[in-house]
């Protein structure tokens, strides 16, 4: 023990002497974690990212992303003799041939859910207390950067097996691809090298999927974490937490054991869904063929939104001097781009409206902030039932009804709820506000989860009685009753 | 698949045909077995073979007395007293002509149960059968000698290629009951039913008649060792290779993507929340940072908390100097 | 370091009392005997959760020497990660200092001092090159020049989009035929029967000869329908169909899927990827669902054998509409 330690020290040392990385590293260990639970949901999405890279690795080995033809002997014995793509054969053969290499399989694919659903709390965390607030807004447009790469780089992956759902999945994207005006057909003939199927687009979204969509993503999340660290976290208010410092726990050795602790469980999380829960079994799907379809083909949840809205928009085709401007273009390409323009523009318009101009540090509990949290809870309603209206086929025949009638729902759904969830939320976050208020409460506390707060019906009772009890001893001892 | 330009193999008859009587033996009572060994006894070789129009093999006369002694009971309400099809009082459509539905379609209508139906003006679903075996062969016998219908295939799944099947699946039976056979919906509040509990004759006839929105696969787009694959096929749908684990209803992304958020983020948020728990007992510490007491009470809006803060000795800075300045 | 606290925790206290490495095992434990206090009992569930992740591991090893299974690899990886996680936030959580810490912030930005110094630094440098108006203005066309001229092997990612967006290999004479490269009669499609078909193009396209196979191209696929009753033809489009057999594309009007769901009974073509609805007797008409135009219809015809030709290519270019599908 002594020894290594000994050991240990001389090469710390040797390596100081070269980089001068003591000071560096010793600010590391020195730097300040709020430990607020929620701020450790950006490290799940981080954590997923590391399960993603170690499981992607080992899958490149095994995996060839070429078309050519050949006929399936390997072991899954439903598709013997099949004619179908290398890619497809390739995959088949990590999934029964290569020893763990099913389980590595899943797990990339439950890790790449996984990624996109932290990072979707993680920003939904961001927005709602305001941490994109000054002097955060270039670290926000990094963060809805890597949400999209992260989306384009999962469907470039489910659709790098050429099974049956992922070719139908990429015939949808050549479609929307093709529906931009002017430079659709164009657009469409580079990506796909052709044509569709054409002859590249497998090898392409393989470079795609492995090199420069990770690359990108790591980078930028190099970027993402570098710009945290240079901003130091922000914080919820409370006593002795101002402006002006970060109160929390510093990196080693608590924190350090707590984060390793949160990657470990990630990948087991990871691990369990990857080894007992099923996910894409392209065997089932069989290789693509131009012209066969199955029902319920539906995209990963993260792309479920663009279906959904290929499918509620109305079959409207604009004519302009001759010229078409098909219906898929407004459902899939002007959404997109309005949804990640507003992601993009948000902490501007709101500095712009509200007039604020200020350093933030502190971060809102989203009841003080009514406005902001009633039109993001509007916006998330208004993509789930997107996502909603993605799986119309499944949800009809789920729950025995009518496809037709759920696709008119979720179109009536999308124009009635979102506003109605606005007006809920703002008359919720009012009523928070004004509790907090009766109670005596100091806006600025540490938030945390009130679970009997979801007995709405006891709301009206229990203030009249906490206004009661306040009316009784004229003293106001709010203050102390505010401890919670 | 074979079209026309090649023969169609026709395996129909003689060596298929006690197959299916087999099968169904045990099932049968005494006066319907014996009526069915002396079918076995006489088969047609010379049953032709051309697409749908096929007539039925000649049935014994006893069996279609039996069945139509059933229909008088049970089928003629709708389907008229001779099979003609029936219009209800309002004009609309009470039950369908049986003179193309022959023996397939009815074997596969009665032995899943969909008819009888109990109320007309809703769609046929799947239930247990009203009939017992034996009065469903008499049955299929009767119909089957009511027009040109076609006849109730052999289906032999020992005869069948299961990747040809699978092949023949994905290009034909995939779009409606999807490519794990859970099925899926069709338009305005039909659906394509599960294939996850027919048999394999059931799926032979049901290819072969086209029941309700189904369409019809005759033999010379299908053929009758296509049909043994496909129904081999479906039959290990029934039960697939889950290698993956948890089949999770075979849905496909829906339900993947709703464990991954239920099951996965959802736990491990519970697991970050467990983390950043404070236990009850642990005692609050309120830091106030040397020389900044001043900045700290302006940047609480409660002189009573900053108050309380005071009671426990602040931690020192941590760090004077942060960040490399570079 | 864990291993050895591993074997603390074992040779201290003995390990074999039970799973206390479970999830919140710390916090609700069963009574104990008298002399454990809470920190050796916290103690030990530390270390049980490292114990059984290095039973998981071993085990993981075993299962994948001996030939491997999915659902146990699955399972014992998931656990010896979960024991080492939960046994590491424990340990952090009971054995860690947790009293806050502050760290004061400084401000973001540079001092006036620090951006003067740098504009004058900046400004010098500055001054030097545009005196050498020539030069900067030659570099920067130089620059410009280089990344147009860079930007030209994109252009090799794809051939110009030609006529085939517009056209089909159906033209006048060309057979029908299955996947399976066999010609088709109508007699073949029966009554309420469907066929998914295809252009029969030679293999080689330049030299024209017997070898021929069904195209392999994504807008030619073509369905054969034969309803149970008569169809109502589109104007214009009496003759097109053969023996009762009418063929339209396959290829979604939408965003290209196939239409492959045939209700044969009330004549509905279906898509399955987003409900678009076509009526089979009335044109291909959209009946409901996001496309915005029929099916595109194919004249169909007999050669003297009494095999399905195409009569000329659909009424429409077929599959998803783009910018300049009409010119």
């Amino acid at each position: 023990m002594a020894r290594n330690r000994l050991i240990t020290r001389r090469v710390a040392r040797w390596v100081d002497e070269r980089t001068g990385s003591a000071k560096f590293a010793r600010t590391a260990l020195g730097k300040v974690f709020p430990d607020h639970w929620s701020f450790l949901i950006g490290e799940i999405a981080l954590y997923s990212l590391v399960v993603l890279l170690a499981t992607g690795v080992y899958l490149t080995f095994f995996f060839d992303p070429s078309v050519e033809e050949v006929v399936y002997q390997g072991s899954y014995g439903p598709l013997q003799g099949v004619t179908m793509s290398q890619a497809y054969r390739s995959a088949l053969d990590i999934s029964f041939d290569v020893r763990a290499g099913l389980v590595m399989r899943q797990m990339h694919h439950w890790a790449a859910l996984l990624f996109l659903a932290a990072i979707v709390v993680h920003l939904m965390r961001i927005f709602f207390t305001g941490a994109f607030r000054r002097p955060r807004e270039l670290n926000w447009m990094v963060g809805v950067t890597l949400l999209i790469l992260a989306i384009f780089n999962g469907f470039a992956g489910y659709s790098l097996l050429d099974d049956q759902l992922s070719g139908t999945g990429l015939r949808i994207a050549y479609s929307i691809t093709l529906s931009i005006p002017l430079a659709g057909t164009w657009l469409a003939s580079l990506l796909f090298g052709g044509e569709f199927p054409g002859p590249d687009i497998i090898n392409r979204l393989y470079v795609i999927h492995i090199l420069l969509l990770p690359t990108a993503i790591v980078g930028l999340l190099v970027v993402h974490l570098g710009l945290v660290v240079r901003h130091k976290h922000t914080q919820f208010g409370g006593r002795g937490r101002t402006e002006k410092n970060v109160v929390g726990e510093p990196v080693w050795p608590r924190f350090a054991f707590k984060s390793i602790g949160l990657l470990l469980c990630t990948a087991a999380m990871n691990a369990a869904l990857g080894g007992l829960a099923q996910i894409n079994p392209v065997w089932l799907y069989g290789p693509y063929k131009l012209s066969n379809v199955s029902s319920a083909s539906q995209p990963d949840w993260y792309m479920a939104w663009l279906d959904g809205a290929l499918r509620v928009f109305p079959g409207w085709e604009t004519r302009l001097a001759g010229y078409e401007i098909p219906g898929p273009f407004y459902a899939g390409v002007l959404l997109a781009s309005i949804t990640f323009a507003l992601l993009y523009l948000w902490p501007f318009l709101e500095a712009k409206f509200t007039s604020d101009a200020v350093e933030h540090h502190l971060l809102d509990r989203p009841r003080n902030r009514p406005v902001r949290t009633s039109m993001g809870a509007a916006t998330l309603t208004f993509y789930a039932l997107l996502t909603l209206s993605g799986s119309t086929d499944v949800l009809a025949t789920t729950f025995g009804l009518s496809v037709n009638v759920v696709l008119v729902a979720c179109r009536v759904a999308l124009i009635v709820v979102p506003p109605l969830i606005a007006l809920t939320t703002y008359r919720l976050c009012r009523e928070l506000q004004l509790r907090d208020e009766d109670a005596g409460l100091a806006p600025p506390e540490r938030p945390r989860i009130r679970w009997e707060l979801l007995r709405i019906w006891e709301w009206r009772g229990r203030r009249q009685e906490e206004q009661e009890v306040l009316a009784r001893d004229d003293t106001g001892t709010g203050a102390s009753t505010a401890v919670d | 698949m074979t079209v026309a330009s090649e023969p169609t193999p026709t395996r129909a008859s003689a060596p298929t045909r006690p197959r299916r009587r087999r099968r169904l033996l045990p099932l049968l009572g005494c006066v319907a077995g014996a009526a069915a060994v002396v079918v076995l006894a006489a088969p047609s070789d010379a049953a032709p073979h051309e697409g749908v129009a096929t007539q039925s093999q000649p049935t014994d006369a006893e069996l279609v007395a039996q069945g139509r002694t059933l229909y008088q009971t049970s089928c003629v309400s709708c389907h008229g007293d001779e099979g003609q099809g029936l219009d209800a009082p309002d004009g609309a459509l009470r039950g369908p002509s049986l003179e193309t539905t022959g023996e397939a379609g009815a074997f596969f209508q009665l032995s899943t149960g969909r008819m009888p139906l109990a109320d007309p003006s809703r769609p046929p679903e799947a239930k247990e059968p009203a009939f017992s075996p034996s009065q469903i062969d008499a049955l299929v016998a009767y119909v089957g000698s009511l027009g040109d219908g076609p006849a109730l295939p052999d289906v032999d799944l020992a005869s069948g290629d299961l990747s040809e099947g699978g092949e023949l699946y994905r290009q034909s039976c995939q779009a409606c009951h999807s490519a794990t056979g859970a099925g899926g919906a069709l338009s305005y509040g039909r659906a394509a039913p599960s294939l996850s509990t027919v048999t394999p004759l059931q799926i032979g006839a049901a290819m072969r008649a086209g029941p309700g929105q189904m369409p019809r696969f005759g033999t010379d787009i299908i053929d009758d060792q296509d049909l043994d694959s496909i129904a081999r096929y479906v039959t290990y749908l029934e039960d697939p290779n889950d290698a993956g684990g948890l089949d999770l209803g075979r849905l496909g992304p829906i339900p993947e993507g709703m464990m991954a958020w239920v099951g996965g983020l959802g736990t491990l948020l519970f697991a970050a929340y467990f983390m950043g728990f404070r236990r009850a007992n642990t005692p609050r510490v309120d830091p106030i940072p040397p020389g900044e007491e001043a900045e700290a009470s302006t940047g609480d809006t409660n002189p009573a908390t900053a108050a309380t803060g005071g009671t426990t000795p602040p931690e020192p800075a941590r760090d004077p100097t942060p960040e490399d300045p570079s | 370091m864990s291993p050895d606290e591993a074997e603390q925790g074992t040779t201290g206290n003995g390990a074999d009392r039970g799973c206390l490495g479970c999830p919140g095992a710390s916090g609700a434990e069963p009574p104990r005997s008298a002399g454990a206090t809470e920190s050796e009992r916290a103690e030990l569930a530390v270390a049980s959760g490292f114990l059984v992740s290095t039973a998981a591991a071993i085990a993981l090893a075993v299962v994948y020497w001996s030939g491997g299974q999915t659902q146990l690899e699955g399972l014992f990886l998931a656990t010896a990660l979960a024991g080492l996680g939960i046994g590491f936030i424990l340990w952090s959580k009971r054995f860690m200092p947790h009293a806050p810490v502050v760290e004061a912030r400084h401000p973001i930005a540079s001092s006036e001092a620090e951006v003067d110094a740098f504009r004058e630094e900046f400004q010098q440098g500055e001054n030097i090159l545009t005196r050498r108006k020539l030069l900067v203005r030659s570099a920067g066309a130089a620059v410009t020049a280089l990344g147009v001229a860079l930007l030209f092997p994109i252009r090799s990612l794809g051939p110009r989009p030609g006529k085939g967006l517009k056209t089909t290999p159906f033209t006048a004479g060309v057979y029908i035929v299955t996947a399976n490269n066999a010609r088709v009669r109508p007699g073949d499609i029966n009554l309420n029967g469907v066929l998914t078909v295809f252009p029969e193009v030679p293999q080689n396209p330049d030299a024209e000869g017997e070898d021929v196979m069904p195209a392999n191209q994504a807008d030619a696929a073509t369905l054969l329908i034969r309803p149970n009753e008569p169809v109502n033809p589109v104007e214009g489009r009496e003759g097109w169909t053969q023996n009762g057999v009418i063929a339209y594309s396959k290829i979604c009007t939408h965003v290209g899927c196939p239409v492959g769901l045939y209700e044969a009974d009330d004549h509905l073509l279906l898509c399955p990827c987003h409900q678009s609805t076509f009526d089979v007797l009335d044109g291909a008409e959209v009946l409901f669902g996001p496309a915005g135009r029929p099916l595109p219809q194919l004249p169909l015809g007999l050669d003297d054998e009494g095999y399905l030709v195409a009569d000329g290519d659909f009424s429409s270019p077929t599959g998803p509409g783009f910018w300049d599908r009409d010119r």
